[in-house]
């Protein structure tokens, strides 16, 4: 359902996304993790149509992310990192309106609003305005407006992030529930032990570069750990240490060539 | 396009749950602009009648050297003759109010005076200070009857008949009526508001929609829909324009209904009336709201460049001074003549078709450059919005 190309993305000079490349099916769920300022929430955003790629391309739902921009968002869900609501709308008039710029109205839209209400536990609160929320009430209704259009590709950045654990369980729910309806979800956290619960594949980004990517036995079995913490660590560790001897060698070449100028 | 109307309407909603939109866009123009214009006149009727019965408190430096001059002010109940004085004593006075004129006269004024040589009186006044000018006015003018009694007493000695001392008699008719002299008084204030309302009505509401938006971080959800960017900016760009609009027409409608209510009545005898006639509104709300539509575009760019409200409101002051000095400037010279280029420039042109609508004088060719200019710039302010909403550098700047 979605085609990594060899995605680059670069930001006046600081590259973000290296040379990415993946596929994920209909069905499952996929965890993108990595360790803070890997890249994936700019991986998702281009993905999502909001950045445009620097090189390389992708494909939601069969739609090119480059040439047909506007049918990619309508197939795509995204919950994004930083969530925020309409301060002096209730959480259904947050709803409502996204609902509108998907087209959708009238009882199908109402239909849809109480269903999301029901199944992330909004009740209490899905008529008071959002102004006065606690985060884990606001992630919720994040949640629901981003799927408010029910799509088949479902992208989660950190959905649990602030979240207790009843309310991370509802989430988890959900996801799982998605899955069963044949849909996919991409999950991008850095609860290790929501990631090992819940994802069939992992990819792992490091430096703007995916350095892993595989179901998770695979994973533990290449690395012979016992679960996805370990895995992560072991291979996050391995590139990080990569990243160290390869400063040290380019550190020592550029030493060889002052010592030169200088001896010279 | 129907996604920029949702976006249009919600913004509309949004903001009519705000109160400082609320206050500057709505209450603001309906109170501020009749209670302003009406409170001028109001002050200045009060400011008229002040200077009007005031009496001119006169010292002289040796009163017992012009006994004449001082009967004649002394028996005129409109001037008060105080204590002998020194020209520093009487300057010292003067700074305080408890004097407005000073007269020196020479100690053979007198005796020049009754052989009939013109004898000098100096007349110290301070032009700085109000009182002592309007004191000055009315003692130059009693001086003169003074020199004139002098002379007619003179000719009757000689038999001379008085009118030969009268050439010509310049006889004043003003042909304004008391319509036009009402426009020309509040055209020095009311076209400065309408631009000043076409810029704060939708002021709140831009940063509101844009670098609210940021702050909020709703943004991303935002372009996260199907909506092309160019929808959502035109979406915002008419909540804003909407809102802008609104001040504008409720604030001329306001002051409409402020003046023919509450008709200000100054001078003797209504020699100021203060009517707009309703081809004069549909002029200014023309003007006004093209105006309002041009500044929206304007404020809405600026705006998004910002990451919260705070910084917005930094951005926009500059923009704000940018855009109202030129106009107080043009429109605080009295009798300047504005060329046809000054109706080209946004803003400015405003001002002076106001004014013009004002004194009833309707130009065509002003009144189309106004609008045509005025539409120019708002096409530009627009495509100056969508062009920097598009570019991702101004909406992920983290
Ligand atoms: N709009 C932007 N302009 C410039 N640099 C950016 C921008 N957005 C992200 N970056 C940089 O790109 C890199 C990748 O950031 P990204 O947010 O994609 O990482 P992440 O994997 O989501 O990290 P985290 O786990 O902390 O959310 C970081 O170094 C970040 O500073
Ligand atoms: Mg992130």
């Amino acid at each position: 359902m979605i085609k990594v190309k060899n995605l680059t993305k670069v930001f006046n000079g600081l590259t973000a996304v290296k040379d990415v490349s993946f596929e994920t099916r209909a069905g499952e769920i996929f965890g993108l993790l990595g360790p803070n300022g890997a890249g994936k929430t700019t991986t998702i955003r281009v993905i999502a149509t909001v950045l445009q790629p620097t090189s390389g391309t992708a494909e939601v739902a069969g739609f090119d992310i480059i040439k047909q921009p506007e049918d990619v968002r309508r197939n795509i869900g995204v919950l994004t990192a930083e969530i925020g609501l309409y301060d002096r709308f209730t959480a259904r008039e947050n709803m409502r309106y996204f609902g509108h710029l998907y087209r959708m109205e009238g009882e199908a839209l109402e239909k849809r609003i109480e269903y999301l209400i029901e199944a992330l536990d909004m009740g209490r609160f899905a008529d008071r305005r959002a102004g006065q929320f606690s985060t884990g009430m606001k992630q919720k209704v994040a949640i629901a407006r981003s799927i408010i259009h029910d799509p088949k590709v479902i992208i989660f950045d950190e959905p649990t992030a602030g979240l207790d654990v009843l309310a991370s369980q509802t989430v988890i729910a959900f996801m799982r529930k998605a899955r069963e309806q044949g849909n996919l979800v991409v999950l991008s956290t850095h609860d290790m032990a929501h990631a090992q619960k819940l994802c069939d594949r992992v990819a792992i980004m490091h430096r703007s570069r995916l350095v892993a990517l595989d179901t998770q036995e695979r994973l533990l079995q290449q690395t012979n750990t016992r679960n996805l913490e370990d895995a992560f660590l072991q291979i996050v560790g391995e590139d990080a240490a990569k990243l160290v001897e390869h400063e040290r060698e380019e550190q020592h070449l550029a030493g060889i060539k002052k010592k030169r100028r200088f001896g010279l | 396009m129907k996604e920029s109307l949702i976006v249009f309407a919600k913004e509309i909603k949004d903001s009519l749950r705000d109160r400082r939109t609320l206050v500057t866009a709505v209450l603001m123009p309906i109170f501020l602009m009749p209670v302003i214009m009406i409170g001028t006149f109001k002050m200045q009727e009060v400011q008229m009648k002040k200077s009007e019965a005031q009496i001119p408190k006169i010292a002289f430096n040796i009163q017992a050297d012009a006994p004449m001059l001082v009967n004649f002010l002394k028996n005129d109940k409109k001037y008060v003759v105080v204590a002998d004085q020194t020209s520093d004593s009487a300057k010292a006075m003067m700074e305080k109010g408890d004097l407005n004129v000073y007269l020196e006269v020479a100690p053979t004024f007198e005796k020049m005076v009754s052989q009939g040589n013109p004898a000098e009186v100096k007349v110290y006044h301070k032009s700085s200070i109000t009182d002592s000018v309007t004191a000055f006015q009315k003692v130059t003018i009693a001086l003169q009857e003074f020199n004139q009694r002098t002379a007619v007493a003179r000719l009757a000695q000689k038999n001379v008949p008085p009118a030969i001392l009268t050439a010509i008699l310049p006889t004043p008719v003003d042909f304004a009526t008391a319509q036009e002299r009402g426009g020309y008084f509040i055209g020095f204030l009311l076209p400065m508001f309408i631009v000043l309302f076409a810029i704060v009505g939708g002021m709140y509401i831009a940063i509101d929609v844009s670098a609210g938006e940021k702050e909020r971080k709703t943004l991303e959800a935002l372009l996260l829909t199907p909506a092309s960017r160019f929808t959502i900016v035109t979406g915002k760009f008419l909540a804003v324009a909407a809102t802008a609009s609104t001040t504008i027409i409720l604030s001329l409608f306001s002051l409409y209904a402020a003046f023919k209510f509450f008709p200000p009545n100054f001078g003797t005898g209504g020699e100021f009336i203060i009517s707009l006639t309703p081809k004069a509104i549909s002029i200014m709300l023309g003007v006004g709201v093209i105006m309002a539509i041009m500044f929206s575009g304007l404020l809405l760019s600026v705006a998004i460049f910002a990451k919260s409200y705070k910084e917005a409101q930094n951005y926009i002051t500059p923009f704000y001074l940018l855009a109202i000095l030129p106009v107080s400037i043009v429109s605080s010279i009295p009798g300047f003549k504005p060329t046809l280029p000054f109706f080209m420039i946004p803003g400015v042109n405003g001002v002076f078709v106001v004014k013009e609508v004002l004194l009833s004088q309707y130009d065509t060719t002003h009144i189309l450059v106004t609008l045509g200019s005025l539409l120019v710039f708002a096409v530009i302010a627009i495509f100056i919005a969508t062009k920097i909403y598009s570019r991702e550098g101004v909406l992920f700047r983290d």
